[in-house]
């Protein structure tokens, strides 16, 4: 038990960080709900229609689309990949594994730096810069080393003798995959889709060096075209902000126990 | 990851990962899991990744260190430099301005959120405390912040009409207002703050999930000699705390060494080269004014500094627990 003054240094401590981190998003809400283009904010006067001007003035609906179609499409294909991975890591064993499972393993540990420039005039001579193809491409093999780490885990931590018991039934390795490693690993694969969506969904870099064409560019992109142009439509800009980081933010409350264990565990095992 | 801020960790690739690393390590010693060996059929498995993997990330790291012996324009043909990209490094003053940059931020980026997150991670555990989780989770709340709208947000903070200066000319400091992210002197410790801000929750929460694995037999002892909160701290949490204090040092650390968003987002690196950084000049290198060797040599710089800064990390964290 700790003494009355000490609670109360705490409470007035714990309230004091609080508000030093709930003011900057605080401040920016209400300039979201101004009337007027300065930001000013005036609280008997709240503009919800501020995110309606806002979306149609930043062409959110297009910037939208592409956020959905490259997120989408990275955390289907990249959780396939990430499950068949850690399958043959963590089950199966693999040919050359002392080489290969070290070389995985360092991928989490190089900076998108190491490879972003020659990656950008290999995409360009492929004719990939520009295209849903190249974005998607270039965060699937990102996401690798992570992925095939992560359900690696997971699948070692099924017991062994139940995959033995389906091969005895005669099951082959695809659907002992299918119908005794996926779904006793489900939380891990939940984990890892909400961690891919926050990922590539609030991708700035990668996309900003391979999609220069707008019609392609993800929402983080449209932001940041936004931002440049609309510097003195504050009450906008702001509210364009808070559209972009809203998905986000929804499915972190929703599934906050996760997102947190996973955000955790992410970067603590890896 | 995240990151990063977590960021931010941002993200991504800058989670390095020391623990899984060396658990890693120690799993693959394990007998493999009996009857489920089918090496040949791992391959097959494995396939799709491990072309994923060699086309985005293994390939081009390669040519990436061949680049960076070359002076290229992007388009022409390439002229062999030698080592000229590595040798001209610190004497170049924009590249000697940002790794200046990158030690200020390693202050706010890193040492800073720990320190907070430790305070505010001791602080909502203590026995008694109502809502700590309210607290936690306004706390981590940054940390689902988008990178690009964390930049906007901070932008209308420090703008010259933004709520920074309202309130130092509330308080009769009218002289001291100013538009934050333009001012030579300001800017940097300006986004240092807000790096700060990003970064801390997660800290935080990882100070918390290995707080609550402390016997609380410990923090009941050093009480009942009579200790106050501060010997508490120092003589049962921080010894505690090693595992993931070199977990998010690493983190952090690197976080700072590859700020990008935030920088781009706010200043371009500007006013003039004061909140300028590697990747920032990396990029500008690299594709707004290509001088492709010299940016693929900082890209293998930082990547080696970031090793080298896991391995460091990880070596003491292991030797600390022998």
């Amino acid at each position: 038990m700790i003494s009355r003054r000490e609670r109360v240094m705490t409470y007035t401590l714990l309230a004091i960080v609080s508000i030093g981190v709930l003011f900057p998003l605080a401040w920016v809400l209400l300039d979201a709900l101004s009337p007027s283009s300065t930001g000013a904010i005036d609280l008997t006067a709240l503009h919800w229609s501020n995110f309606v001007t806002a979306w149609q003035q930043a062409g959110f609906s297009q910037y939208l689309k592409s956020s959905l179609i490259i997120t989408g499409s990275v955390v289907v294909l990249g959780t396939a990949v990430a499950i068949l991975s850690g399958y043959a890591f963590g089950v199966l064993s693999v040919i050359g594994e002392k080489l290969l499972f070290p070389l995985v393993l360092l991928g989490l540990m190089l900076p998108m730096e190491a490879f972003i420039v020659p990656l950008y005039y290999d995409f360009l001579s492929y004719h990939l810069t520009d295209t849903y193809q190249g974005i998607i491409l270039a965060h699937l093999g990102m996401g690798v080393s992570f992925g095939a780490f992560w359900m690696r885990t997971a699948f070692r931590a099924v017991p062994g003798s139940l995959g033995e018991a389906a091969r005895i039934d005669g099951a082959n390795s695809w659907s002992q995959l299918w119908r005794v490693y996926l779904p006793v690993a489900r939380p891990a694969v939940l984990t890892l889709v909400l961690l891919s969506f926050l990922w590539t969904w609030n991708d700035y870099f990668l996309a900003l060096v391979l999609v220069s064409d707008p019609a392609h560019q993800p929402i983080t992109l449209g932001l940041g075209a936004f931002s440049g142009r609309y510097l003195v439509q504050v009450n906008l800009l702001s509210a364009a902000a808070i559209l972009v980081s809203l998905p986000v933010i929804v499915l972190s409350f929703v599934f906050q126990r996760q997102f947190i264990r996973g955000i955790l565990s992410g970067s603590i095992k890896g | 990851m995240n990151p990063t801020l977590i960021r931010n960790p941002g993200r991504r690739n800058a989670g390095p990962t020391p623990a899984a690393v060396a658990q890693g390590r120690r799993r693959r010693r394990r007998p493999g899991v009996g009857s489920g060996r089918r090496p040949w059929l791992g391959l097959l498995y494995l396939l799709p990744g491990i072309v994923l993997y060699a086309v985005v990330v293994i390939v081009p790291v390669g040519q990436g260190v061949w680049l960076s012996f070359f002076n290229w324009n992007g388009v022409t043909t390439a002229t062999w430099a030698g080592l000229s990209n590595y040798t001209g490094f610190l004497r170049d003053p924009a590249l000697r301005a940002a790794v200046e940059h990158t030690l200020y931020f390693i202050i706010f980026f890193s040492l800073l959120p720990i320190a907070l997150g430790l305070l505010s991670a001791v602080l909502s555990s203590y026995k008694g405390i109502r809502g700590a989780g309210i607290f936690r989770a306004v706390i981590f709340m940054p940390q689902v912040v988008t990178p690009a709208v964390i930049a906007v947000v901070w932008q209308r903070i420090y703008e010259p009409d933004g709520p920074v200066n309202d309130l130092l000319r509330v308080v009769g400091l009218d002289s001291l207002a100013r538009g934050w992210l333009g001012d030579f002197t300001w800017a940097l410790p300006a986004l240092g703050l807000a790096g700060t801000w990003a970064a801390f929750g997660l800290c935080m929460v990882m100070f918390v999930s290995s707080m609550q694995a402390i016997p609380q037999e410990l923090f009941e002892a050093v009480r009942v000699d009579g200790a106050g909160p501060v010997r508490e701290f120092f003589t049962v949490t921080l010894p505690n705390l090693r595992g993931p204090m070199s977990v998010v040092l690493a983190l952090t650390m690197i976080g700072a060494i590859r700020l990008f968003d935030l920088v781009w987002l706010t200043t371009k690196g500007g006013p003039g080269t004061s909140t300028i950084t590697p990747t920032v000049i990396l990029y500008e290198r690299a594709f707004a004014n290509p001088e492709v060797g010299s940016a693929a040599a900082i890209g293998v710089v930082m990547t080696l500094v970031s090793l080298l800064i896991v391995l460091v990390i990880v070596k003491v964290a292991e030797g600390k627990a022998e």
